[in-house]
């Protein structure tokens, strides 16, 4: 099966679910391999359950909410609010950066 | 055309999909150069990240730089002359930690360095501040599973040269030696009192967790340890003669507290919730004196800055953030369930967040007060077991109100938020708040500030209540529970 590289980042105390590791260096399948999207190239919904199912370690609800990226958590794509790219539909290319970083800290 | 219309019976079987709505306006380059592709969606505009940085300086000096002088003088930056010191209000989380770097690199970094080109139209970077002042509220005294982080706060503030942090903690609010040292001996001898106010004689942990113990629910918890922060911080403020607070409440925490303290009955006081003019109760003042007499302004520098462009701050100016001290409450309070509500709001509606802040601000109660709460220290309208009375239902047999007009019970000194906070919707009656606590009631500890006044206003005169007139007529429009429903209703459809 084909394979994306990708570079991930979590910040704002997001990493904590993470192993506290801010970045990590990933290999997800370059197309969705079961369910509903099955066969389709892999976009950030995809890529956001595969963080949750192989790097997440706690608290899911923190990072997913009704199947997308919890409100709060703000997502980059090349540095780039991925509210201008698409949100979760947007198509992953090979050595994507991609940021999440969470505001729930309050003021 | 017909095809389409009659096409896909799946879809309209159940759910119809609604269009994605496009989260910016126009195109995706940036809206200030107009070159540049953009980076960030703020409130459907994009910008580029050259054009982020400026326009976030630009909304926090102008929600401060107006407020500095202590009578406003114009415009001109040159022209800055606070009368004392600032002080930065520190919780660790988003808001504080991106404050407290727009300060730094606003009013130290390259302080004095020609770093601003230009001729007289653009003075020099110059000294605003004397002296910046950070303090931190710790409250992990009160909750053994909490840990202390004063240790991490001075590691992000040491990262700013200049700054000095002033560590507080929670319980010096009833404590009777940080009273005296913030209020400069203005403790009262309480010992003569006929009944006890609590925060004289006991250990300041405990009379404080003895004060939490008694409250009715979670959301009063955090009310209460929110009201204790903000007065610590406006007294630890008077003691350094600072002239001003600075939070960094953000647009979006504003409406989630603007929203969550109507809720609680705090309708009266929402312009202090933007900004706030305070001065201890000792300090005298006549009317009319322009003169600085240790007034303390707290300023939301942030008002302006939704959480999002907090969170791309920290992410794009590579900030620390400790992160805010997690309150051990058992359940979701008022407050959670607004900010669950607020942030989801923002992320599907996001200018509908910065109406709420705006709408909410501009509704200003009439009757403007000079009676304050002694809990909280703010305006509050005057007998408000009448305001009570009247949005509440009594039964018939309940003779408690004759006793509730009594200058010897608290409520009469309370806001209707404070009162609230203590009682619970109808749980408990007014009548355990009464001061001369009987064998069998404990006695109900207070902060060092509303015992002093409480003792100063008993201890002098038995007739009158908090300066007001026995035949003030009780002018402002009363905010019931269907009127309080119907303002908040507009906000909150969806789920109510
Ligand atoms: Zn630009
Ligand atoms: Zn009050």
């Amino acid at each position: 099966m084909a394979h994306l590289k990708l570079k991930i980042e979590f910040g704002g105390g997001l990493e904590l679910l993470f192993s506290n590791q801010r970045t990590h260096f990933v290999a997800i399948p370059s197309t969705v391999p079961q369910g509903d999207n099955k066969g389709q190239p892999a976009d950030i919904n995809f890529l956001t359950h595969w963080l949750r199912d192989n790097l997440l370690k706690e608290r899911p609800e923190l990072f997913i909410d009704t199947g997308t990226v919890r409100p709060g958590i703000l997502v980059l794509v090349n540095d780039t609010d991925w509210e201008l790219e698409g949100e979760g539909e947007y198509k992953l290319r090979e050595d994507d950066e991609i940021v999440f970083i969470s505001t729930l800290h309050g003021g | 055309m017909m095809a389409e219309f009659c096409g896909n019976p799946a879809v309209e079987a159940g759910e119809v999909l609604m269009p994605r709505k496009r989260k910016f306006d126009r195109s995706r380059i940036c809206v200030k150069c107009k070159i540049n592709p953009g980076n960030l969606v703020i409130r459907h505009s994009v910008y580029c990240k050259g054009c982020f940085t400026p326009l976030i300086f630009t909304k926090f000096h102008q929600a401060l730089e107006p407020y500095i002088n202590h009578v406003s003088v114009g415009p001109r930056r040159g022209a800055l002359k606070p009368s004392g010191a600032l002080l930065i209000g520190f919780s660790g989380g988003l808001g504080s930690s991106v404050l407290l770097d727009l300060v730094y690199q606003r009013y130290c970094a390259n302080v004095g360095s020609d770093n601003l080109k230009g001729g007289r139209e653009h003075p020099r970077k110059n000294k605003v501040w004397q002296k910046i002042y950070v303090c931190y509220v710790e409250v992990s005294d009160i909750f053994p599973e909490t840990s202390d982080r004063t240790a991490q706060i001075r590691e992000a503030i040491a990262r700013y040269d200049g700054f000095e942090l002033i560590p507080v903690r929670i319980q010096d609010a009833f404590d009777r030696t940080w009273w005296e040292r913030v209020s400069g001996g203005a403790a009262p001898d309480l010992a003569g009192l006929p009944f006890d106010l609590g925060g004289g004689d006991s250990e300041p942990v405990a009379a404080l967790q003895t004060h939490i113990r008694a409250l009715p629910t979670p959301t009063a918890i955090l009310s209460t340890l929110s009201t204790l922060t903000r007065l610590l911080l406006l007294y630890t403020a008077y003691s350094v003669s600072a002239s001003h607070i600075v939070l960094g409440t953000s647009l979006t925490s504003l409406s989630i507290s603007l929203i969550s303290s109507i809720s609680q009955g705090g309708g009266f006081v929402v312009p202090q919730a933007i900004q706030e003019e305070w001065f201890p109760q000792f300090v005298q003042r006549t009317i009319g004196d322009t003169s600085w007499n240790g007034e303390v302004r707290l300023v939301r520098p942030l008002r302006d800055v939704g959480m999002k462009e907090c969170t791309a701050w920290v992410w794009w100016h590579q900030l620390l953030v400790v992160g805010k001290q997690r309150i051990p409450v058992p359940k979701q309070t008022i407050g959670d369930l607004t900010k669950n509500f607020i942030i989801g709001l923002e992320r599907d509606y996001p200018s509908t967040v910065s109406t709420i802040a705006k709408t909410v601000g501009k509704l200003a109660p009439r009757g403007d007060s000079r009676v304050r709460c002694v809990l909280c220290e703010l305006p509050t309208q005057q007998f408000v077991q009448r305001w009570k009375s009247r949005t509440s239902i009594r039964s018939f047999t309940d003779d408690a109100s004759s006793m509730d007009t009594a200058t010897s019970s608290l409520p009469h000194y309370l806001c209707y938020s404070c009162h609230t906070t203590l009682t619970s919707k109808s749980a408990r009656s007014t009548a355990t708040l009464n001061l001369h606590s009987s064998n069998s009631a404990p006695a109900l500890n207070l902060p060092m500030w509303a015992a002093t006044r409480l003792a100063l206003e008993l201890g002098s005169e038995q007739s009158v209540g908090p300066g007001a007139p026995a035949n003030e007529i009780w002018e402002t429009k009363k905010l019931d529970d269907g009127g309080m429903k119907s303002l908040v209703g507009e906000f909150l459809l969806e789920n109510e």
